[in-house]
């Protein structure tokens, strides 16, 4: 099958600073990959490059988004989540001071087209626009089961709430890709395993997931493939049977956290 | 509490509107609170800046002089209309709001403010001393006033605005006008695009919003607005200076935006209000204590550092207020209460 989204050779330095070495792996479509390894080995890094945030210093990245096949590298990240590629943050990054509503809302910003003047005029289209925005954005927050505090504000919500709306957020862009940054972090088991849920209803929704987690038993139990990441390097890649008997990963990674696994 | 207030608030305004009118009106209270009401324009203009898109702007008065000028000039050179002045001035403003926005918004924080300032300053250099346009330093006297001309109708049909009276109550639609204006920006996705900017520029480009562009958006629309502030007021006091605008009146329009609540367009309205009959106040007081009239600026400053203190976030500090009003979210209200209320029966069954 042809990769949705393939990455050739990245590199990414800051200064001396080698994050990403040369990093190949390619991501299908309707699975779920997991970017593993221990902290700092670059897969906050990975993900930037990927959503546009940072531009690769070498190696290309292509995508089969919206537009078909496309060398992504150097695109801004509002042009890549237009391509169909959304993402949450490691450290949650909500619009504090909005309701839950206008956080997803916003994210409905780059599949809408009126302007100034609609606003101010108030045209019928502009109306309607509106109208299918809170549709949209209602059905996503429902997806996640946040539809109840949908005009609360976003800061008043628990800390799992919080990033299950980072999550809606991301999903009302309309992706082909979903990039979730450390979504389990901070959560209590109960929470987790909501998010589990949640992103077997991802996959069912169309949406390809990649997924940066440190818990070992969510990854394993979830992820269809891995991608190990270690100093910048990636280790080992492959379902998670085969990355687990990697020795170079139990040394890297596991060795370190084998209470973790 | 807003719901008791607000017949209160009805007949303050009816009031208010109706007093002009009266025979005991009097001119320099007039004259007073139609200097209210241009800044109540320009509070609303500047708010869009650090209010909604959370950018320092220092240099808005550059924008209120370009708009006053550009009014003035026209109005003195050509005769033109009132009414062509307007929009002339306001695209004048947002024209340079776009040259200025478009290399600078690429800095953040610190570095964008100091720009700006810098801009209103060469603004205030370029009046001085481009003698030939802006007469410098002697002003520009003999504006006419403001005219409706209907002799295309009826040879007859001319009335020029004499006095206070008819100033205030176009000041009133102006303001009625940028408040309509405001209100139905804020509760759009040109609106929401702003505030994503202000609250996380990241996750904001991560929802898609072309953050450089909305700025710069941001940025025109907000010297438009300026500008016609400046284009009323050259044709109400009929003189423009250079000195007229200077630094200082920036930062007392953002004195206004800041103590009403950054991002609240009534905030603005009311830190207008408090900051102009502070300042008239002030103006009075001060000579009979013994003091300069500058010194007034001292109380503003220490106004700012009081609210910094005690009500950083202003006295209105909620945003993105205007959409609770729209219909659709009234109904999407309804909806909630009746699910929520038939999730508990629900649980009880
Ligand atoms: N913007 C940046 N500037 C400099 N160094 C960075 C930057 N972002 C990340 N790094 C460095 O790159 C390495 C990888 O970081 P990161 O991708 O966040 O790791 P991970 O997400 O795997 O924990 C770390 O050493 C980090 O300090
Ligand atoms: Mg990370």
């Amino acid at each position: 099958m042809e990769p949705l989204l393939k990455v050739e050779n990245v590199t990414k330095r800051f200064g001396g600073l080698m994050a990403l070495a040369e990093v190949s792996f390619e991501v299908r479509p309707g699975e779920i990959l997991g970017l593993i390894g221990p902290n700092g080995a670059g897969k906050t890094t990975m993900f930037n490059c990927i959503a546009g945030v940072y531009k690769p210093t070498s190696g290309d990245i292509t995508f089969a988004g919206k537009d078909g096949v496309v060398r992504t590298n150097g695109l801004k990240p509002e042009k890549m989540t237009g391509l169909g590629i959304a993402r949450t943050f490691q450290n949650i990054r909500l619009f504090g001071a909005l309701s839950v509503l206008d956080n997803v809302r916003v994210a409905r910003h780059c599949r809408t087209s009126s302007n100034f003047f609609g606003a101010v005029l108030r045209t019928r289209s502009q109306k309607e626009e509106e109208k299918a925005i809170i549709e949209e954005s209602m059905r996503w927050l429902e997806f996640v089961g946040l539809a109840k505090h949908a005009l609360d504000n976003a800061t008043s919500l628990a800390y799992g709430n919080q990033r299950r709306l980072e999550i809606a957020r991301a999903l009302a862009t309309g992706p082909k890709l979903i990039m979730l940054d450390e979504p389990a972090a901070g959560m209590n088991p109960r929470e987790t395993r909501r998010l589990v849920d949640l992103i077997h209803a991802i996959l069912d929704a169309g949406v390809t997931v990649v997924l940066i987690e440190h818990d070992m038993k969510l990854v394993m139990h979830i992820c269809q493939r891995l991608a190990v990441l270690d100093h910048g390097v990636l280790i080992a890649e492959g379902v998670p049977e085969a990355v687990r008997a990697d020795p170079q990963v139990i040394e890297a990674y596991l060795g370190r956290g084998a209470a973790h696994a | 509490m807003l719901a008791k207030l607000k017949p209160v608030l009805f007949v303050l305004a009816a009031a208010a509107l109706a007093y002009p009118l009266m025979p005991f009106s009097n001119d320099y209270l007039l004259h007073v609170v139609t200097l209210v009401l241009v800044y109540m324009v320009l509070a609303m203009g500047l708010n869009i800046l650090p209010g909604f898109c959370g950018l320092l702007d220092l240099g808005f008065v550059g924008f209120y002089g370009i708009g006053a000028y550009t009014s003035g000039l026209l109005t003195i050179h050509y005769g033109m209309s009132f009414w062509v002045i307007v929009p002339l001035a306001c695209l004048n403003g947002a024209l340079w709001g776009v040259l200025l926005g478009v290399p600078t918004l690429r800095l953040v924080g610190d570095y964008f403010a100091i720009v700006t300032f810098g801009f209103a300053e060469l603004v205030v250099l370029f009046l001085t001393n481009e003698i030939w346009l802006t007469r410098g330093p002697l002003g520009l006297p003999g504006i006419e006033p403001v005219s409706f001309d209907f002799t295309w109708l009826n040879p007859d049909w001319y009335f020029e605005l004499i006095g206070e009276v008819p100033y205030f109550y176009l000041a009133v639609a102006m303001v009625a006008f940028v408040w309509l204006v405001m209100r139905r920006i804020e509760d759009s996705r040109l609106g929401r695009a702003w505030f994503a900017i202000r609250e996380d520029t990241l996750a904001a480009a991560s929802c898609g919003v072309n953050i450089l562009r909305y700025k710069v958006i941001a940025f025109a629309i907000s010297a438009g607005i300026g500008a016609l502030g400046g284009a009323f007021y050259a044709r109400w006091s009929l003189f423009l200076s250079p000195d007229m605008f200077k630094f200082w009146e920036s930062f007392l329009v953002l004195c206004m935006v800041v103590l009403g609540g950054l991002g609240n367009i009534a905030g603005a309205l009311v830190g207008a209000v408090v900051l102009i009959v502070l300042g008239e106040g002030l103006r009075e007081i001060l000579p009979i204590l013994g003091l300069a009239p500058e010194t007034r600026f001292l109380a503003y400053g220490l106004i700012m550092v009081l609210i910094m203190r005690f009500k950083p976030a202003g006295f209105f500090p909620a945003i993105a207020t205007a959409s609770a009003r729209n219909p659709l979210i009234k109904d999407l209200k309804k909806r909630l209460a009746g699910y929520a209320s038939g999730e508990k029966s629900g649980t009880a069954a």
